[in-house]
């Protein structure tokens, strides 16, 4: 009975609370659609094979030491961003989700330096 | 830019003269040569003028670089080795780093790189000299081989493991602990500066480390040495060039039974292949500048496609000019003696013809048709 009358209470709780940050949240993950879906076609062109968005990029080693600066060249020249030190690091390209979301962070810190 | 590039080849021009027999001979350049050519920026002319560079394109550093290269392998070979290493410090330093060491290399001071080891030749997975913090500096331990310009050099750009993967590192020549033993006895590119590196426990400070972090191997010296294949392909379209000219003017003025020999039709028949070598070169190379200029990631196969073809056209097409010249080409020393010997390096340095055939043919892999269900469904 009190379960019963809390749930309600508690269900529009976490609606009401997840309205707000939920647009801030979907923000990024739209912003990231056009990214992820030119990896994809980035990817599929380059290996005639269809990739899923986290499907690991080099998980059976197939993907040859070109591959990997490809990937760089491709991203910088794509999405205007420079990668450089440690975010060389191969788990930065393992897959399409992991490459959209360093692409979104070194947009948005490019455009803060920029301000 | 291209005034600069006019510029630049009229120095190269004036700085060689007629001296690039003597020096493969002597089996050294004059340092004030490279001194001279360094703090005009023109051994790697394609740092930007921020940093005191010529901030020539890929297109026409290519071009700077060919004109080099038809005139001398050796300096064309140091060419290399300081735009390798101004393109490593470009790529994997921090902006403070970049700011600090490119003035230096497009200022005078000379630099080489270091890959190969003697177990690490074409795998250089198998690098095995060391890096490993102490402190705040770096202690560095291995010995390199056949590090072009070394001898000349001031500044070492050492490729090593680190942490869990691999970084760069810059070593001044005259640190303790480091060996630069001379190969006095190259088969090409005589007066190029090759040297063993040997390195004991040298120590330079931690901000010596490009980019401040380990890196995988594999995408460093990949990253590293395109740059190196771009120049290198770059120089053979020099070679095709010096040796194109000295067999036409040879066969155009050398007369055998009455006539010139070129008029003979299997002399003619090595001039046509020598332009067309030349050619093709020329044109692989300009596709392959054009897609670093354009940012493109086609640039990566490019660059191998470039280096292959043009290391293979010059070596045979070096080949085919010393049997136009004859007698006349046999003296050591002179054009098509040296794009003999030269070229022949240039199908072994920065990838060899195999492990490049290797690149290209797993390309050629990726870009076969294949189930095209995706990875995870199958």
């Amino acid at each position: 009975m009190t379960t019963a009358d809390h749930r309600p209470t508690a269900d529009t709780t976490t609606a009401a609370t997840t309205t707000a940050p939920g647009s801030a949240a979907t923000g990024p993950a739209d912003r990231g659609e056009p990214i992820r879906k030119e990896l994809l076609r980035f990817l599929e062109s380059r290996t005639r094979t269809s990739w899923l968005p986290d499907t690991d990029v080099f998980a059976d080693g197939g993907q040859s030491s070109l591959f990997a600066m490809e990937l760089v060249v491709h991203l910088e020249k794509s999405f205007g961003i420079s990668i450089r030190g440690t975010d060389l690091r191969l788990d930065n390209f393992r897959s399409v989700t992991v490459m959209t979301a360093m692409v979104l962070r070194l947009q948005q810190a490019a455009g803060g330096q920029d301000g | 830019m291209a005034d600069r590039l006019a510029a630049a080849v009229a120095a190269v021009r004036s700085q060689v003269g007629d001296r690039a027999d003597g020096w493969d001979l002597a089996g050294l350049i004059p340092e004030p040569v490279l001194r001279e050519l360094g703090a005009a920026g023109l051994l790697c002319a394609q740092v930007p003028a921020a940093y005191g560079g010529q901030g020539l394109s890929s297109l026409l550093g290519g071009e700077l670089t060919a004109e080099t290269g038809r005139l001398c392998s050796s300096l064309r070979s140091v060419q290399t080795s300081q735009g390798m290493a101004a393109w490593t410090v470009e790529r994997f330093g921090t902006a403070a780093q970049q700011r600090h060491w490119l003035p230096q290399l497009t200022g005078g001071r000379l630099a080489a790189v270091g890959f190969s080891e003697s177990a690490a030749g074409s795998d250089l997975s198998a690098i095995s000299t060391t890096v490993r913090a102490d402190g705040d500096e770096l202690v560095l331990d291995g010995h390199k081989r056949w590090m072009t310009a070394a001898h000349y050099a001031d500044l070492l750009v050492v490729f090593g493991r680190y942490e869990d993967g691999a970084a760069a590192v810059l070593v001044p020549a005259d640190a303790p602990g480091v060996r630069i033993e001379r190969i006095t006895d190259p088969l090409g590119c005589r007066a190029a500066g090759h040297a063993d590196v040997l390195l004991e426990g040298v120590r330079v400070p931690a901000g010596h480390l490009l980019g401040g972090a380990a890196l995988p191997l594999p995408l460093l010296v990949t990253t590293a040495l395109a740059y190196g294949r771009m120049s290198v392909a770059w120089g053979c379209v020099g070679i095709l060039r010096a040796t194109l000219a000295e067999a036409s003017r040879h066969a155009a003025t050398r007369e055998q039974f009455g006539r010139p020999i070129g008029a003979h039709q299997l002399v003619a028949g090595h001039l046509a292949e020598l332009l067309v070598a030349e050619q093709v070169a020329t044109r692989v190379c300009e596709h392959a500048s054009r897609c670093w200029d354009a940012g493109s990631a086609e640039q990566v196969i490019a660059t191998v496609l470039a280096k292959q073809v043009a290391a293979r056209s010059a070596a045979q097409a070096a080949a085919t000019a010393v049997q136009v010249l004859a007698s006349a080409g046999a003296r050591d020393g002179g054009v098509v003696a040296r794009a003999y010997r030269d070229a022949k390096l240039m199908e072994i340095i920065e990838g060899s013809n195999e492990l490049l055939g290797l690149l290209l043919a797993q390309h050629a892999l990726d870009l076969a048709p294949k189930d095209l269900t995706p990875k995870e469904e199958r």
